[in-house]
């Protein structure tokens, strides 16, 4: 894999959060913005660099692994939900994600090799 | 949380004010900017090393979220935060329609597909929200995960 293809998906992966986040930015009311905090962005950057590559074939299992992904997000949000107020957002946001970690990871292991 | 500025929040239109964007503090567009650019590369790497569809979880992950609410937090209180979070909790949902629609579209046409998984992103994360505002489902999720007292 060569380092000018990894550091591309990383900077449109990158331009690709600010140019959501900003959407999420200028949103209103708030639980409409927050949509746009779990938009696809460094996976659409990701995956139309890599499909450009590679091709689709190559693309697809990284869409599959993403779908499986997406459920560990769910578990994200609705645990930062609950974190949130009572250890304020850094501290509930960040272990949030061993809610992530557990569901993605899990299915992952499951279902997904 | 403050169950009455929530309720105020929500029932304001749904839409975009674009003159926020000019208070958007360059350092906090590059934190977001450091933490896409960071998922973005360890989604690469360890697709490399682990394999694609290893690769594919962290395309999911919420690298940026922590920074986001905590930003949020501060400058407009627990409140926001926590609508924030309650909203990306719909969008993430519809994150599994955009993958979803990606995984089973790709091979017929890689350009279409992505068009068509963004639309499916949009339309259910969207469409879930006017179903929560609409149905009082917000109240409900609100119930079951605040502090109560």
């Amino acid at each position: 894999m060569s380092i000018l293809i990894v550091l591309a998906k990383s900077l449109l992966g990158g331009l690709a959060v600010v140019g959501f986040s900003l959407l999420g930015h200028a949103g209103h009311p708030k639980r409409f913005a927050g949509l746009f905090a779990a938009a696809p962005s460094v996976a659409v950057a990701s995956l139309a660099l890599t499909v450009a590559l590679k091709g689709p074939a190559a693309t697809v299992p990284y869409a599959q692994g993403m779908l499986i992904g997406s459920a560990g997000m769910v578990a994200y949000c609705l645990v930062s939900l609950y974190l949130i107020e009572r250890l304020h957002a850094l501290l509930g946001s960040i272990l949030a994600w061993l809610a992530w970690l557990a569901v993605a990871g899990g299915l992952y292991l499951v279902v997904g090799r | 949380m403050d169950g009455k500025e929530l309720l105020q929040d929500d029932h304001e239109p749904v839409g975009f004010d674009w003159s926020k964007l000019s208070k958007a503090k360059p350092g906090e567009i590059a934190i977001r900017f450091v933490f896409g650019a960071s998922i973005a590369l360890i989604a690469a790497t360890v697709g490399h090393f682990f394999g694609a569809k290893a690769g594919g979880l962290f395309l999911a992950f919420p690298a940026v979220l922590p920074a986001t609410l905590t930003l949020i937090e501060r400058k407009e209180g627990t409140t926001k935060a926590w609508a924030d979070a309650s909203g990306g909790a719909l969008g993430a949902v519809g994150l599994a329609a955009f993958a979803l629609t990606a995984a089973l579209l790709l091979r017929w046409n890689p350009g279409a597909a992505l068009l068509f998984a963004l639309l499916a992103w949009a339309l259910v994360s969207i469409g879930l929200y006017y179903i929560f505002r609409i149905s009082g489902l917000f109240l409900k999720q609100d119930q079951l995960l605040a502090k109560r007292g």
